[in-house]
């Protein structure tokens, strides 16, 4: 009994001494043995898990890629990429520019492509610049695009070889110009 | 260490104009062979089979990526086989990496599941990383 009474006054002198400075400063810390039960801290959400924008894929700006892009779903490039890019609707922005094959349903190009542009539907922006052969069913060339380089309607007729780039030398001998497809070309840019 | 020569960062042309770049999104359909490389945010959530340099780079779950990573700030939340130096990583609960990460602070969540080393390293390993790309 002794042991206890005497523990008991230490802890008491102990407490009372400690007190004031605990009221001076914060509320009294919770006991360790029960410690507080927080709920564990939600997992934290990825930033652009649902992004602004509407495009499955953006390129960004900033974003330099040297290689192979492939998607089945849309695809924006504002930055600079190397190498062949494949998606369903292809949109080339403003600043963006392409080395390589551009393929698509449709492909929009705002910006620099040098290579080929393979696609169903080909728009050509006033800002852009295609320093290559398109091969298309439908396109739309807008007052100011600059092209260097065959307009061939011939998409899909063949779509194997021409998937895979495969040289049709006798075809692009006589297929010349955009006046293939008079009807679908409102503007025709100023070097055709 | 001759690893750091290719991996060595190489800066990417920019306009002047834009103080403030948008993240570059690589969708869930999107598979890319090659490198990549910008001094700014990059989230995959496709498949990516190459070379990455970012600032900040996330891969989100249900992705997966091959290849050597380099970047300040790395957060994973898919499948990565390959190399990581990064200042800081982040590895969340889905995460599933083989391969060693180079690190200055780690942050590992329950359920990541790691096959390789993870090497610390001080801060000045990876300004050398820097180094070698303002070199360029």
């Amino acid at each position: 009994m002794n042991m206890f009474a005497r523990n008991d006054k230490s802890f008491d002198a102990n407490a009372a001494s400690t007190t004031p400075a605990r009221d001076k400063t914060e509320a009294p810390v919770p006991p360790l043995a029960e410690p507080k039960r927080t709920p564990p801290p939600a997992p934290q959400t990825y930033e652009a898990a649902t992004p602004q924008t509407r495009v499955a894929s953006v390129i960004s700006k900033a974003l330099k890629i040297t290689g192979q892009l492939e998607s089945t779903e849309d695809i924006q490039v504002d930055g600079e990429v190397d190498g062949d890019v494949r998606g369903v609707s292809v949109k080339i922005g403003s600043n963006a520019k392409v080395k390589g094959t551009v393929y698509g349903d449709t492909v929009e190009l705002a910006g620099t492509i040098e290579g080929k542009i393979e696609a169903k539907k080909v728009i050509l922006t006033s800002t852009a610049h295609m320093a290559g052969d398109v091969v298309h069913q439908d396109i739309r060339i807008e007052s100011g695009a600059y092209i260097d380089g065959h307009c061939r309607p011939e998409f899909g007729k063949a779509a194997t070889k021409s998937a895979h780039a495969a040289a049709k030398p006798v075809a692009t001998a006589s297929a010349g110009s955009v006046r293939d497809k008079p009807g679908s070309v409102a503007e025709i840019g100023t070097r055709v | 260490m001759p690893a750091l020569s290719r991996l060595a960062l190489v800066p990417v042309p920019l306009g002047n104009d834009g103080t403030e770049f948008a993240a570059s999104h690589l969708g869930k359909a999107l598979t890319i062979k090659g490198r990549l490389e910008t001094i700014g945010v990059v989230h995959i959530y496709g498949t990516v089979n190459g070379q990455i340099t970012a600032d900040r780079l996330v891969i989100g779950a249900g992705s997966f990526v091959e290849g050597d990573i380099i970047a300040n700030d790395v957060r994973i939340g898919g499948r990565f086989t390959g190399r990581i130096y990064a200042r800081h990583v982040t590895l969340d609960g889905t995460a599933d990496i083989t391969g060693r990460i180079f690190h200055h602070t780690v942050t590992v969540a329950k359920g990541a599941r790691i096959d390789g080393r993870m090497p610390w390293r001080p801060l000045n390993f990876f300004e050398r990383l820097e180094h070698l790309r303002e070199a360029q």
